[in-house]
C-alpha cells in the first residue's frame, strides 16, 4: 500500500508483498491450531470445526512460505494417528472380526483425508506442485499403506484371510463375499496410480494357492471321472471363478485366474483327457457324442496347442478308421461299397466338423489331409470311385430322384479331388462312359453331362474333351443314321432283311484298340454294313471306316424245331403252332439278343449242324479269347440261357469239343437275351495291362512337360526343373523324381536337352 | 627314304657347321616329313578298307610297335588322330595325329611313348581322351554303347585311376542295363572325378544319371552287409 504513494514520477503501479515478518510464535499457533483440527477429524468430531477458518489459517501459512512446516507436520500427525490408535485397534481385532474392522478403519481414514485435503488444498495446489510430492490425499494412503497395511502381523493376516475365505468359497461354503470385496478395493486404491498393492498382497499369493488348489482338484477329477464328465466340470469352475473375480475380487484379477486354470486343468492334462479310455476322444467318436466334443472344443481353444492336441488325436483315429475301409481283403472287393463305405466315413466326419468343431480350418484341413493319405493307400481307388459313378449313372437304379443323384455325384467329386492318380480315373472312367453309351445305359444324358462337367470345372478341358467327343459321336451317329435311311429309300436299296443300326465313333476319343479284333462277317450283315460303308464314305471322303465286332450287338430271329414227345400228358411241349401230329415237329420262335461275336458264331449253324471249336475258331477268326467266352456264354450258361449245345458236356472247352443248336431250348420269354460272361471291374491281368498304358502315358506327359518348359526357360537347374514338372502335373498325377530324371536322361539322349559345360547340373533348349 | 635323310644330314655336319646353328637342334633323324610319313602308312593300310588302315594292318602296327591293341597308348594316339572309328585309320587321321607327335617312323613312336602317357595325367587331356573314347567305340549308326564293350573301354581308362573302379564294372556287370549312352558315359568320369570313395559327398539332387543313383544304392548296401557281418574295414 504505500507503495502507491512512493514516487510521483512512476506511472507503474508497484505491489509489495506482505510483510513477510511472520514470527516464529505466530507460525506455530496456526499450525497447533490445524493440527488440533486434523485430530478432531480424525476422531470424526468435525461438526464444530469451521471451514473458512481452517482454510485460511492454512493458506497463510503457505503463503507465508512455511508449507514445508504443514506438510511435514501433517504427515506426523497423520503417521501418529494410524499407528497409536487405528493400527492398535485393527492388531487386536486380529482374529475378531479382522476384515470388518479393518474395513472400517480404512472407511474413516478415507473420509477424514478427504476432509484433510479440502482444508488443505491451497497447499496441495501450490506447495506441493512447487515442490514434487505427493498431494495431501495421495500422502494419506500411502501412510496408511505402509503403516497398516504393510505392518507385517495385518499385512501376514490379511492376505491368509482373504485367501482362506475363498477356499472356503470353493469347498462350497458360504463366505462374506462383501468384506472381501472392501478389502480387495481398498488394496487397489492403495495403489494409487497402479494396482501393485493389490497384486504384490493379493493378487499374486491368490494366483497361487488357485494353481496349488486346481492342480489337486485336476488329479482328483481325472482319477475318477470320465472325460465328459471332467470337461463339464472344467467348465463349471471357469465359470465360477470369472465370476467370482467379476463381483468380489478386482475385474482385472479375472484374465489370470482363467488362465491359471487352463494351466492347471486343461493344458496340464490335454493328453491325457485326449487319450482316456473308454471316454476320451475316440471313444466319443465312436458313440457319435458331438456335444461333448464340441464341449471339448471349446475348452480346448483356449490353450495353445490344445486343438492340436484333439487334432491329432482324431487324426490318428480316421486314418486308422480309413485304412481299414480301403485295405482289401481276400474275399475281393466290391467297389460299390467300398466307395459307398468311403463316402460315409466322410459324411460322418462332416458331421463332426460341423456340429462340434465349428468347421475350423484347422479340422478341415486335418480330415481333407487323411482322406488324401489312405485313398491314396490303395492303388485301385481310382478304379472304384469310377466303377461306383458308372454304377450310379447306369439304368435300373431304383428310386433315386434327379437330386439325389447331383448329391452323390457331388460327394464323389469330393473323393475325386483326393485321388493323386487322376489320370487312372480318367482311363477308366472313358472305358466306363464308352460301355454305358454303347450299350445305352445312362440314366439320363443329363446326369452323364452333369458329371462331365463337373469333372470340366475341376480338371480343365483337357481332361474331358474326350468325352465331350464320345457323346458327339453319338449324336452324330444318330443324324447319319436318319440320312442313311432317307438314302435307302430313295435308291431303294434292299438290305436283305437286315435292319442296320451304326453308330460311328471317332477313333482318338474312344478308348478302345482299333481294328485290333476282326472276324469274318456272314454274308448278309457284311453286306448291309458295305451298303453303309459306301454311303458313308461317299459323304466323308477321305475316312477309313472300321467295323468292331467286339462291341457290337444283334437281335436273331430264331426257330427252334423240337420232337413232340409222345407221352401223354406231357408238359414238355412247347408249341406255338405246328400241326398236331404226333411226330411231326414244332417250331419254336425266339428273338435272341446277342453280342456281335455270338451273332457270327450262331450263323454258322445255319450252313452246317454240327461244328467244332476248332472249325468254329478257323471259319470266324474270332479271337480266342473272346471265341472261349463267347461259346461260354452261348452253351455253358444258365439253361434258360443255352442256345447252344456242346458234346461232351463238361465245363471247359476243348478244340474237338463239338457244339450243335439245343433244340430243348425253352424259354418263357419272346425276346432271350444272352448274358455275356462279363466280369465287372479289370481282371487282373486287364488291370496290368491298364497299369502299363498309364505308365506310358505319364511317360509321355512328363517329358511333354520338360520340353515346354525348357523350350520356355532355356536353362533350369535339375532340382527347379524337377519341381517345375511336377508343380504342372500334379492335377493329373504325382511324378517321382526318379522317373522325371529318367526321362530327362532320354531326351538328353535324343538331343532335346544338353547339359551346359560350365556345369552339369544345368540343362539347356537344344533348339 | 630314311637313307636319304641320313645322308643329308650327315652331308650337313661335315660339310656345313655354320649353318647347323641355324637349323633345328635336333638331330638330323627327327625332322618331320610328311612324305615318309605317308609311305609308313602305306605300309599298313590295304585296298579293300579303301586305303585306310584296317584291322589287319593295326594288328601289324600294334606288333611294330610292340604293344597290345588294348593298351591305352593307342587310345591317346586315335585321340590326336582325331579318328572316327575303332579299328581304322585314314591317311588324314594318320598324318594329323603323326604330325602333331612329329612321327613318321616307329622308332621315334616309340620314343614318344612315355610322353603319351604322361600327357594323361592332365585331367584335362585326360578328360578329352575319355569323351573322345566313346565316340570311338560306338557301332556305326548306334548311339550307345553294348554292355561288354562299355565295361572293357571303361575298365582300360579307369582302373588305376579311380578307387571304385573295380565296384562300378562289378556294378555294370550284375545290373540290368543294356548300354551306355553318351551322357552316363561322361558323367561317369565326372563322378570318379568329384565323388569320394566313400560317397559321403553324394548328393541325390545332383543330377547324377539313374544309372549312377544305382551304383550308389547297390555299393552302399553292400557296405552295409559287409559291416553287418563285422568284416573289419
Amino acid at each position: 500500500m504505500s507503495g502507491i504513494t512512493k514516487g510521483k514520477k512512476d506511472t507503474k503501479m508497484r505491489i509489495r508483498a506482505f510483510p513477510i515478518t511472520m514470527d516464529e510464535k505466530y507460525v506455530n499457533n496456526i499450525w497447533t491450531l490445524l493440527k488440533n483440527a486434523i485430530q478432531e477429524i480424525q476422531k470424526k468430531n468435525n461438526s464444530g470445526l469451521s471451514f473458512e477458518e481452517l482454510y485460511r489459517n492454512a493458506y497463510t501459512m503457505v503463503l507465508h512460505k512455511h508449507g514445508e512446516k504443514l506438510y511435514t507436520g501433517l504427515r506426523d500427525v497423520v503417521t501418529e494417528h494410524l499407528v497409536l490408535k487405528v493400527r492398535v485397534e485393527v492388531v487386536d481385532a486380529l482374529h475378531n472380526n479382522f476384515l470388518q474392522v479393518l474395513n472400517n478403519a480404512w472407511n474413516d481414514h478415507q473420509t477424514s483425508m478427504v476432509m484433510i485435503r479440502d482444508i488443505l488444498m491451497y497447499m496441495d495446489r501450490v506447495y506441493v506442485q512447487q515442490n514434487n510430492v505427493e498431494n495431501v490425499y495421495n500422502l494419506g494412503l500411502m501412510i496408511f499403506r505402509d503403516q497398516i497395511i504393510r505392518f507385517p502381523l495385518v499385512h501376514a493376516h490379511l492376505r491368509d484371510t482373504l485367501l482362506t475365505m475363498v477356499a472356503k468359497e470353493r469347498k462350497g461354503e458360504v463366505v462374506d463375499r462383501g468384506a472381501v470385496k472392501n478389502a480387495c478395493q481398498m488394496l487397489m486404491i492403495l495403489g494409487i496410480d497402479s494396482r501393485s498393492v493389490y497384486e504384490e498382497d493379493f493378487e499374486k499369493p491368490f494366483l497361487i494357492q488357485s494353481a496349488e488348489f486346481y492342480r489337486l482338484e485336476s488329479e482328483k477329477f481325472l482319477a475318477e471321472n470320465s472325460a465328459s464328465v471332467y470337461i463339464k466340470k472344467v467348465e463349471a469352475r471357469i465359470l465360477e471363478e470369472a465370476e467370482r473375480a467379476t463381483h468380489y475380487l478386482d475385474k482385472s484379477t479375472e484374465e489370470p485366474i482363467v488362465k491359471v486354470l487352463e494351466d492347471e486343468l486343461i493344458r496340464k492334462h490335454m493328453k491325457t483327457i485326449v487319450e482316456m479310455e473308454n471316454s476320451g476322444v475316440v471313444h466319443m467318436l465312436k458313440n457319435n457324442k458331438s456335444e461333448d466334443l464340441a464341449c471339448m472344443y471349446k475348452l480346448f481353444c483356449r490353450v495353445p496347442d490344445g486343438l492340436r492336441t484333439m487334432c491329432d488325436c482324431i487324426s490318428a483315429y480316421l486314418r486308422e478308421q480309413g485304412k481299414a475301409l480301403v485295405t482289401e481283403d481276400d474275399s475281393g472287393t466290391n467297389a460299390i461299397t467300398f466307395i459307398q463305405s468311403l463316402l460315409d466315413l466322410k459324411d460322418r466326419f462332416d458331421h463332426f466338423l460341423h456340429e462340434s468343431f465349428s468347421n475350423d480350418r484347422l479340422f478341415k484341413q486335418m480330415v481333407s489331409s487323411d482322406f488324401e493319405h489312405f485313398v491314396n493307400l490303395n492303388p485301385r481307388s481310382p478304379e472304384y470311385l469310377s466303377l461306383f459313378i458308372d454304377d450310379r449313372l447306369r439304368k435300373g437304379v431304383k428310386g433315386m430322384s434327379e437330386q439325389e443323384i447331383e448329391n452323390v455325384l457331388d460327394k464323389s467329386m469330393v473323393l475325386f479331388r483326393f485321388l493323386q492318380e487322376k489320370d487312372v480315373f480318367e482311363r477308366y472312367y472313358k472305358q466306363h462312359l464308352a460301355k454305358r453309351l454303347l450299350l445305352n445305359k445312362s440314366v439320363s444324358d443329363d446326369s452323364e453331362k452333369n458329371m462331365i462337367s463337373k469333372l470340366k470345372t475341376e480338371c480343365g478341358c483337357q481332361f474331358t474333351s474326350k468325352l465331350e467327343g464320345m457323346f458327339k459321336d453319338m449324336t452324330v451317329s444318330n443324324t447319319i443314321m436318319e440320312e442313311f435311311k432317307h438314302h435307302l429309300q430313295l435308291s431303294a436299296t434292299n438290305l436283305n432283311g437286315v435292319e442296320l443300326f451304326v453308330r460311328v465313333l471317332t477313333t482318338g476319343f474312344w478308348p478302345f484298340q482299333s481294328s485290333l479284333s476282326k472276324c469274318n462277317m456272314p454274308s448278309a450283315p457284311n453286306m448291309a454294313f458295305e451298303a453303309f460303308r459306301r454311303f458313308y464314305l461317299g459323304k466323308h471322303s477321305g475316312r477309313q471306316l472300321s467295323l468292331q465286332p467286339q462291341h457290337g450287338s444283334a437281335d436273331l430271329n430264331a426257330t427252334f424245331y423240337t420232337m413232340k414227345r409222345s407221352t401223354a400228358g406231357s408238359s414238355m411241349d412247347l408249341v406255338d403252332d405246328g400241326a398236331a401230329s404226333s411226330s411231326a415237329k414244332s417250331l419254336r420262335k425266339h428273338i435272341i439278343q446277342v453280342s456281335t461275336y455270338h451273332m457270327v458264331i450262331l450263323m454258322l449253324f445255319n450252313k452246317k449242324d454240327l461244328w467244332s471249336y476248332d472249325e468254329i475258331k478257323n471259319e470266324t477268326d474270332i479271337p480266342e479269347r473272346d471265341l472261349m467266352r463267347a461259346l461260354q456264354s452261348l452253351a455253358l450258361g444258365k439253361i434258360t440261357q443255352r442256345v447252344l449245345s456242346k458234346d461232351p458236356k463238361t465245363k471247359d472247352i476243348e478244340p474237338d469239343h463239338m457244339f450243335t443248336v439245343n433244340d430243348q431250348f425253352t424259354s418263357k420269354l419272346f425276346r432271350v437275351k444272352i448274358q455275356s460272361v462279363a466280369t465287372k471291374g479289370d481282371t487282373e491281368p486287364e488291370r496290368n495291362e491298364t497299369r502299363n498304358k498309364v505308365d506310358e502315358d505319364r511317360k509321355h506327359e512328363i517329358e511333354a512337360a520338360i520340353v515346354r518348359i525348357m523350350k520356355a526357360r532355356k536353362r533350369l537347374q535339375h532340382n527347379v526343373l524337377v519341381a517345375e514338372v511336377t508343380e504342372q502335373l500334379k492335377a493329373r498325377f504325382l511324378p517321382s523324381p526318379v522317373v522325371i530324371k529318367k526321362r530327362i536322361e532320354g531326351l538328353i539322349e535324343r538331343e532335346y536337352l544338353s547339359r551346359t559345360a560350365e556345369d552339369r547340373k544345368i540343362y539347356t533348349y537344344v533348339a | 627314304m630314311p637313307p636319304r635323310k641320313k645322308r643329308s644330314s650327315t652331308a650337313e655336319n661335315e660339310v656345313d657347321k655354320p649353318k647347323k646353328r641355324l637349323c633345328s637342334k635336333k638331330s638330323a633323324d627327327s625332322s618331320f616329313s610328311v612324305k615318309r610319313c605317308t609311305t609308313w602308312f602305306k605300309t599298313y593300310c590295304s585296298a579293300e578298307n579303301d586305303g585306310s588302315i584296317g584291322p589287319d594292318g593295326m594288328e601289324k602296327f600294334c606288333k611294330d610297335l610292340g604293344v597290345e591293341p588294348e593298351n591305352i597308348v593307342m587310345l591317346v594316339l586315335a585321340y590326336r588322330m582325331e579318328a572316327k572309328h575303332m579299328g581304322y585309320f585314314t591317311l588324314n587321321e594318320w598324318l594329323k595325329g603323326m604330325t602333331y607327335l612329329q612321327c613318321d617312323s616307329i622308332e621315334k613312336l616309340n620314343r614318344k611313348f612315355d610322353v603319351l602317357n604322361a600327357s594323361l595325367s592332365d585331367s584335362v587331356t585326360f578328360r578329352n581322351v575319355y569323351r573322345f573314347a566313346f565316340e570311338f567305340s560306338l557301332e556305326n549308326g548306334i548311339r550307345s554303347l553294348d554292355k561288354t564293350t562299355a565295361i572293357e573301354l571303361m575298365n582300360l581308362l579307369l582302373d588305376g585311376r579311380w578307387s571304385l573302379s573295380k565296384e562300378f564294372m562289378q556294378f555294370l556287370e550284375q545290373s540290368k542295363f543294356k548300354g551306355m549312352n553318351k551322357d552316363q558315359w561322361y558323367n561317369v568320369y565326372e563322378f570318379s572325378h568329384h565323388i569320394l570313395p566313400d560317397l559321403s559327398n553324394y548328393d541325390e539332387d545332383g543330377a547324377w544319371p539313374v544309372l549312377l543313383d544305382e551304383f550308389v544304392e547297390w555299393h552302399r548296401q553292400r557296405s552295409n552287409k559287409t559291416s553287418e557281418t563285422g568284416v573289419d574295414c
